[in-house]
């Protein structure tokens, strides 16, 4: 009796909890056409502190990826989601990962944003038997955390390796890199400077440099001293902005190559003028042609009124892929960790067509283009080596 | 050689930044003696007004910058009038935490108004620069620089030759006495709080435009690096604070030439800690300068606790004890499991801020440590659990008081900067000892809890197992605070001259405070790391050492009962407030003010 009472109280606030959601326009969209008990994904992320512009873009995606689902729902009832911040917070994000578990109507969990916060809830959902879908999460460990974490997030190890095949395309023979330090910047770096090693390109400088920094000035002289003919950027559109900006002012002139994760329209505003010329690769580019990728940007700008960003096209996709999941293997949260591993191609904005590998819990050959800032706009490379200097 | 030209130049404009915050935080401590820490909100209030008043009105500079001038100058005063002026009389603490406070509400603030994502802060002016060795340097460069001594040249003037900064000064020495003598401290306060946030907002306008960047999280960075700055030059010391901001740019620059850009911050640390120990006074605070830091115990709010009968607190703990057997839900076990391992923290912090008088703003530097030891045993070792985690106590314990011990003969503020400055370098030696730590990558694998062989991850046994360890640290501490031990720590703390003055040696007992402390603290550390699984540089950042130390001061500094009943509110009010998702560090920012305005001394009283 007790523990059935607790347990009423527990649906009660979630109950709640979606009502304010429903209430405050954000979360759920409307779902006119199917009909029945709605089917709840529970995502946790950041809403609130350092991260929170990160959870605002998922919710976008979320909310454009529930209206398509929704027109006929997941086995003929509505896809919801309920959204609890953690701000990226383990101490957070475990608290969460309690509740959803034992929360009966969450069929499948999202999130969390950063490696810190979703790794230390991955036990308590891998011993609750509930999917952690991390869609961010590229830390390479994330997915052994057990067989209940899976990622549609593009790894490193794919994606490294093609950054590194553009600069040597681009005829770059010495490259500095500076990157983000932190576990995602790191495990990049690593694995670009061996791909790069064997693509006969010379890496002769790598600077860490921490999240928070601004000033990259003296660590721009380090790089110019190491004199590269290329700089690479494994960063996210703000600091690779705030880098990109500063290089003119100490006096460096070689072109700029940035790791895909500063696709953002944000990224030329910060950037402004300097950003002119810097090559970079991406999963997804608006003007890409496939019909996937133009279907999503159509209903985007339809709705938001706004380009879409990378967030916003994973944070799209994941909800589109787990849906497909739910609708074809069913609500059960067993079914739902059965179903990833054998769902096969189901369309994807970022990978053309989505399927696991059921050893890494993975999924490979996202598609990616190689782009140029040009005039203030992303735009294909021609193809024309830039001389370097 | 052109590069080291090159290095000094980047190193002066960087500094030249520094400054500007500095200036402003000098101001303020010079005269309330307060470490303004919502100084940053109001830099970053500055940014986006400026952001508003170009993106909206089209403003070209100058009347952007007088709009910035006046409308923080305003926030300053409504910062003085409405958080701090009522906290007059209170312990010193108070309004130090209230600028925590206010910090929170005004970043919420403008984080709901403008969103979180960054935006671009464009400037208009001339774009020529001027080469500078291998670099250069543009309009935007000298324009700081000249707003920054500027400033700093009017001020000194101000405050020398004006009748108002007679009054400043007079305020700063003595409040009592210029009280008497007919000053109007108020209004003196309220300007001093209007010409600082001035400045702090026309900083955040510039340095947004000159990184072409601003978001609402760059306000804490911004406060940390100025009062690193400003504590160099000498604490309240206008001239100083921009002497002591280039020479922070300089050797940060001159750190990153010689040893790589992680060490950054490092090296902008390990100054500070030097200068503390060395020139508490900073460069340009001399000797006779006057003694205005208070003595150690002046942090505490004086008080008498609040006793609960002894059998109330043993039903307490029955009860809290049975909570499993009747509330099984794990979403509830898990948030106060929090609560019991924040408790742990809060007790160790409680002796030594509380009792010991020694205050800590780096609390989470030793669970940093602890968590550490504890999974590198574990998972490099393959030591069992139940003798690494008493290990990592142990390690912590002496670690952490190794650490602490040069800071142990500075006082009131300079201390609390020093215990800041060391937890971010623990956290930073963590991410730059790779060979060790792992780094940036962290520490994935660590096994789960596990007693001879039966794993304890059930959210029953593990809120047992951390409750049950809470019960004992608490009956240790509370007898160890009614012995000779505990009352010669209240004496160090309340006259540290008079305890000198009966022999007692002030450094061992303050290092026994911190070693029992370092053990607590080190435990749950070591407990969160194998509840985790995953551990990086990130899991214990500064938040969580200001976090600690609200739960103590919310409990009542000292008291055993309350830094456990800190724990237990602050670890459930923002799961509580969970249903208001965006808004809700706002609301606990705010009942934090209240709370420090109606009780400052603590739910259970200082002890």
């Amino acid at each position: 009796m007790p523990a059935n009472s607790n347990r009423r109280l527990t649906n009660w606030l979630n109950r709640l909890a979606i009502v304010i959601a429903l209430g405050s326009g954000g979360a759920a969209a409307a779902f006119a056409q199917a009909a029945g008990e709605p089917v709840t994904i529970g995502v946790s992320g950041p809403l609130t502190g350092q991260n929170a512009q990160y959870g605002a873009q998922w919710k976008k995606g979320f909310d454009l990826a529930l209206d398509e689902v929704n027109v006929k729902g997941v086995q003929g009832r509505p896809l919801q989601y309920v959204f609890e911040d953690s701000q990226a917070d383990p101490r957070q994000s475990v608290a969460i990962a309690q509740k959803f578990v034992s929360d009966p109507k969450i069929v499948v969990e999202v999130g969390d944003f950063s490696s810190t916060a979703s790794m230390a809830a991955s036990s308590i959902y891998q011993r609750g038997g509930l999917v952690q879908f991390g869609f961010t999460n590229s830390h390479p460990n994330f997915t052994k955390g057990g067989d209940y974490m899976w990622s549609n997030s593009v790894s490193q190890a794919d994606e490294q390796p093609r950054l590194a095949k553009y600069a040597a395309d681009l005829g770059f023979k010495h490259v500095a890199v500076l990157y983000l330090n932190t576990d995602w910047g790191r495990s990049s770096q690593t694995i670009f400077t061996e791909s790069a090693k064997s693509l006969g390109v010379d890496v002769v400088a790598s600077e860490g440099y921490q999240p928070d920094e601004k000033d990259f000035r003296s660590t721009l002289v380090r790089v110019r001293d190491a004199k590269p003919d290329a700089i690479i950027l494994i960063s996210y559109y703000a600091d690779g902005a705030l880098i990109t900006r500063q290089t003119r002012s100490v006096g460096l002139t070689q072109p700029i190559v940035a790791s895909g994760s500063v696709y953002s329209p944000k990224f030329i505003e910060l950037a402004g003028e300097a950003g002119n010329g810097v090559f970079t690769e991406s999963n997804f580019f608006p003007n890409d042609t496939r019909p996937e990728v133009q279907s999503f940007v159509t209903k985007f700008k339809a709705r938001y009124n706004e380009e879409p960003d990378d967030f916003n096209a994973v944070a799209y996709d994941a909800i589109i892929l787990l849906a497909a999941v739910i609708d074809k293997y069913g609500v059960d949260r067993t079914a739902i960790r059965d179903g990833l591993a054998q769902i096969k191609d189901v369309p994807s904005v970022i990978y053309g067509k989505a399927s696991f590998d059921t050893q890494t819990r993975r999924v490979a050959g996202a598609r990616a283009v190689y782009l140029v800032v040009k005039n203030g706009q992303f735009v294909l490379w021609d193809g024309k080596k830039p001389n370097a200097s | 050689m052109s590069s080291f030209i090159d290095y000094t130049v980047n190193g002066l404009v960087i500094g030249n930044i520094y400054a500007l915050l500095a200036v402003g935080l000098a101001l303020i401590f010079g005269v309330s003696n307060l470490i303004n820490f919502a100084h940053g909100s109001v830099y970053t209030i500055g940014a986006y007004i400026g952001w508003a008043a170009i993106t909206f009105l089209h403003t070209p500079l100058p009347v952007t910058m007088a709009i910035v001038f006046v409308a923080c100058a305003l926030v300053g005063m409504a910062i003085e009038r409405i958080g701090l002026r009522p906290l007059q009389g209170s312990a010193r603490i108070a309004p130090l935490l209230a600028t925590i406070g206010i910090s929170f509400v005004l970043d919420q603030v403008v984080q709901l108004v403008f969103s979180a994502s960054p935006r671009a802060l464009p400037n208009d002016l001339p774009d020529w620069r001027i080469d500078i060795g291998g670099g250069s340097i543009g309009a935007l460069d000298l324009l700081i620089a000249g707003v920054g001594v500027g400033a700093a040249a009017l001020l000194f003037v101000f405050l020398r030759f004006t009748k108002l900064g007679f009054a400043v000064r007079a305020t700063a020495q003595d409040r009592e006495a210029a009280l008497q003598m007919g000053v109007n401290v108020n209004a003196v306060n309220s300007t001093v709080f209007a010409i600082a946030s001035a400045l702090g907002g026309i900083s955040g306008l510039l340095v947004g435009m000159y990184y072409n960047h601003i978001d609402p999280a760059m306000s804490f960075q911004a406060t940390l690096k100025g009062i690193v700055a400003q504590v160099i030059g000498g604490v309240g010391n206008v001239p100083g604070a921009i002497v002591g901001s280039l020479l922070l740019g300089l050797i940060e620059s001159y750190g990153i030439a010689l040893l790589g850009t992680t060490y950054r911050n490092l090296f902008a640390f390990v100054l500070l800690i030097l200068f503390l120990i060395w020139m508490p006074n900073g460069l340009f605070g001399g000797r006779s300068a006057p003694q205005s830091e208070p003595l150690t115990g002046a942090f505490i709010a004086p008080s008498k606790p609040l006793r609960l009968p002894r059998w109330a607190l043993w039903a307490m703990t029955g009860a809290a004890f049975a909570l499993p057997l009747v509330f099984g839900a794990p979403y509830l076990l898990q948030t106060l499991t929090n609560a019991w391992l924040a408790a742990m923290l809060a007790l160790s912090l409680t002796l030594m801020a509380g009792t010991a008088g020694q205050i800590s703003f780096g609390h989470a530097g030793l669970l940093a440590i602890g968590a550490y030891a504890s999974a590198l045993l574990t998972v490099d070792l393959n030591a069992p659990t139940w003798l690494t985690i008493p290990a990592a106590g142990l390690i912590t314990s002496a670690l952490g008081t190794l650490l602490i011990f040069p800071a142990f003969r500075l006082r009131g503020h300079t201390i609390a900067i020093a215990t800041l400055a060391i937890g971010e370098v623990v956290s930073l030696v963590i991410l730059n000892w790779e060979s060790l730590t792992r780094g940036a990558m962290g520490v994935t694998g660590i096994p789960p809890l596990s007693i001879f062989g039966h794993e304890i991850y059930a959210p029953r046994e593990v809120y047992w197992l951390c409750l049950a360890i809470v019960v004992a640290l608490a009956l240790v501490q509370t007898r160890l605070l009614t012995s000779h031990f505990g009352r010669t720590l209240r004496a160090i703390r309340d006259d540290d001259v008079a305890a000198r003055s009966y022999g007692i040696r002030l450094d061992r007992y303050k290092a026994l405070a911190f070693a029992f402390g370092g053990f607590g603290a080190g435990v749950s550390g070591a407990i969160t790391a194998h509840l985790y699984s995953y551990i990086n540089h990130q899991t214990f950042d500064s938040q969580v050492s200001l976090l600690a130390l609200t739960m103590v001061i919310l409990g009542g500094m000292g008291n055993v009962v309350g830094a456990i009943l800190g724990a237990i509110v602050l670890a459930g009010l923002p799961e509580l407030f969970r249903l208001t998702a965006e808004y809700r560090i706002l609301i606990y920012g705010i009942v934090l003010l209240l709370l420090i305005r109606f009780r400052p001394q603590g739910l259970m009283g200082t002890l």
